[in-house]
């Protein structure tokens, strides 16, 4: 896209995202506008120079000359960060949203920065004997209801300067999130329960144009989704806690049975990955990379988190 | 309680509008008549009409503008077995007639009118149609905004020594609506260059059906309304005798041989809802922009009592389901701040 021509007046460029020329050409009435938000996608808050020698009129100079893109269509590229309305003008923190690697059934896998999902029973039993013990950041796709490994996120003030056994402002406390998870790789299970033959599911709330599921927890919903982090409890947020999501990840039927998407998508492996004694070496994999994007519904920050799927090809 | 959306009042923060957008369509003739040597002239096996492109139409970059045809009704004095193609020129009025004139009382096509008077007067037989395509008229020709240049001059080698302008200058105060095809238009001749029409007065020489983007013009542009007759091609033909005597892609031919310029304005009809995305001054002050934070400390305050700032680049519509149906920039940020209130206006066009 190319920026918007900022010589004059401040026009403004509206577009309908894809998945708006969609809902509208499906006639069903779910083409409804009942709220707007407003968005700061461009700006870097990291010019506001509160140091300025000219005074506060210099603060942002540098922020109000930030060009801005023409509006994209996709409706997953834009707005990804949302302005907040808080009734209070006094704050001076405000709420984070941090992937909870520090507690060993949640963090990454070592020297990658990301959890592996291990797609199918073969790529499983490659790193595992009984289906149920992997190495912390692989993720049993396959059986989700087997092993303690699982995806987590923590919220909260994430500083040194308030102490962590603070409770954290009520409005500042985050209660509901969007996750979403590209819907043709995999889909989100709860953090226990299920077995093989009924496993516990979710249901996305919407799948859009681009197959991207989005499914939304809110804390006391019955699926144990959003929990309260207790005062002083163990976090990866230094500050005052708020609230943990907590989720596994399984694989979708053609991630299990076809290699397809592999083949589209995907990359052979370049790493070896192991798990206690057991390894899956580089050449005898693939992988695709993709995100799960976790968001405060009410406080508004998006936290992605890197998720990369892995299946044994030979 | 932080939020991060606003709900619209759908009794006061939205309305429907209707613009009518309108663009200038000039087309030279020599784009018609020359330029790629007629590569850009598509005649059909059929031979029913012509079809006219701004490219050699073999190039993917060409865009068709408009067709050409011409035809008389079987009542026409040019009308009988000897005349080439008699039988598809016959057709062609009959088609365009029911189209845009209609049929009368007793089921009959009608006839085109000369002044749009269907209960008497003259009518126009021997018809040239200039059909614009649907990406150059759009929803409509404006109204009074057609302007059409011939080149009339009797010797064939030099059409444009004297030329006539062909307007539909009463359209904007006075146009028809007794067409089943919408509404339409007198085109009138006027003298261009030079003096070539008989008299000085303008004269009707057809019609201009707005909505359908169609122009009929009366053959009696080459023959009537002139002092002296145009010759239509090498031969010295008039325009009667190559209506009968010629294919309709000769007539095209000899039409687009005399076609100097054609100019109109079209119409695109946009229906709006216009979203008024208003924010109060303890609205949208923070954000959740990752850059915004350092350790969880607002980058914008050194101490609580600062004002917080933020600064809005888009905005977005969303349904009730949080999907983000449409999406609005900014030309340059806008600081918001408590300080601060303003009213977006979002207008969605369709």
């Amino acid at each position: 896209m190319g920026f918007l021509d900022n010589s004059g007046d401040i026009i403004l460029d509206a577009v309908l995202t894809d998945l708006g020329r969609k809902r509208l050409a499906e006639g069903n009435g779910r083409f409804r506008v009942s709220k707007f938000a407003l968005g700061d996608d461009e700006i870097d808050y990291g010019l506001y120079n509160k140091n300025a020698s000219g005074g506060s009129a210099y603060y942002d100079i540098n922020i109000l000359q930030t060009p801005v893109l023409e509006a994209f269509t996709n409706n997953m590229s834009s707005m990804k960060s949302r302005l907040m309305s808080y009734s209070e003008n006094d704050l001076l923190y405000l709420p984070v949203i941090v992937p909870a690697t520090s507690l060993g059934e949640s963090a990454f896998y070592t020297g990658l920065r990301s959890y592996i999902v291990l797609v199918d029973e073969e790529t499983v039993n490659a790193l595992t004997t009984n289906n149920n013990s992997l190495d912390a950041g692989l993720l049993n796709g396959y059986r989700p209801d087997m092993g303690t490994n699982l995806l987590r996120t923590d919220q909260g003030l994430n500083t040194a300067e308030l102490s962590k056994d603070s409770p954290i402002n009520p409005s500042l406390l985050e209660t509901q999130y969007f996750v979403q998870i590209d819907n043709r790789l995999g889909f989100l299970r709860p953090s226990s329960g299920g077995d093989a033959e009924n496993p516990a599911a979710f249901n996305p709330t919407t799948i859009d144009d681009d197959s991207i599921a989005t499914y939304i927890f809110t804390a006391n919903d019955g699926t144990r989704v959003v929990t309260n982090i207790a005062a002083g409890a163990e976090s990866d947020i230094n500050g005052p806690r708020g609230t943990r999501v907590a989720l596994k990840l399984a694989s979708s039927l053609d991630m299990r049975t076809s290699t397809f998407l592999f083949t589209q998508l995907g990359s052979q492996g370049t790493a070896n990955i192991t798990s206690g004694t057991k390894t899956l070496l580089a050449a005898n994999y693939k992988f695709i990379d993709s995100t799960v994007r976790v968001s405060g519904v009410s406080t508004g920050y998006t936290l992605d988190i890197p998720v990369r799927f892995v299946k044994k090809t030979s | 309680m932080a939020t991060s959306f606003k709900t619209f009042d759908p009794n006061k923060d939205s309305v429907v509008t209707r613009n009518l957008l309108h663009e200038a369509i000039p087309m030279t003739g020599t784009i018609v008549s020359g330029t790629y040597a007629d590569l850009n002239i598509k005649n059909y096996s059929h031979g029913m009409f012509q079809s006219v492109y701004d490219y050699p139409f073999l190039s993917s970059s060409a865009n068709h503008i408009f067709d050409l045809t011409c035809g008389y009704p079987a009542t026409s004095s040019l009308s009988g077995a000897s005349s080439t193609q008699n039988a598809k020129k016959i057709n062609i009025y009959n088609q365009m007639a029911q189209v845009l004139a209609g049929f009368d009382a007793e089921g009959a096509v009608r006839r085109f009118d000369k002044d749009g008077d269907l209960t008497s007067g003259d009518k126009i037989n021997e018809a040239y149609f200039i059909n614009l395509t649907r990406l150059l008229s759009k929803d409509e020709v404006k109204k009074g905004s057609f302007t059409l240049s011939l080149g009339v001059n009797a010797t064939y080698g030099s059409p444009f020594t004297e030329t006539i302008n062909i307007t539909d200058a009463s359209g904007s105060d006075g146009y028809k609506v007794n067409s089943p095809a919408g509404e339409y238009g007198i085109l009138f001749a006027n003298n261009g260059t030079g003096t070539p029409m008989a008299t000085a007065d303008p004269q009707p020489v057809g019609l201009l059906y707005y909505q359908a983007g169609i122009a009929v013009l009366t053959a009696s542009v080459f023959g009537g309304i002139l002092s002296s007759s145009a010759e239509m091609n090498a031969s010295a033909e008039t325009v009667d005798a190559v209506l009968s005597g010629s294919a309709i892609s000769g007539n095209c031919d000899d039409l687009r041989h005399r076609f100097l310029n054609l100019s109109f304005n079209n119409s695109t009809e946009l229906n709006s809802t216009v979203y008024f995305c208003r924010t109060n001054n303890t609205d949208f002050n923070y954000s959740s922009n990752p850059t915004y934070l350092s350790a969880s400390k607002m980058v914008v305050k050194n101490n609580s009592q600062d004002v917080p700032v933020s600064y809005v680049t888009a905005v977005g519509l969303y349904s009730p389901d949080n999907e983000l149906l449409a999406v609005a920039k900014l030309s340059e940020p806008l600081k918001k701040d408590p300080t601060t209130e303003f009213t977006i206006r979002v207008r969605l066009d369709y």
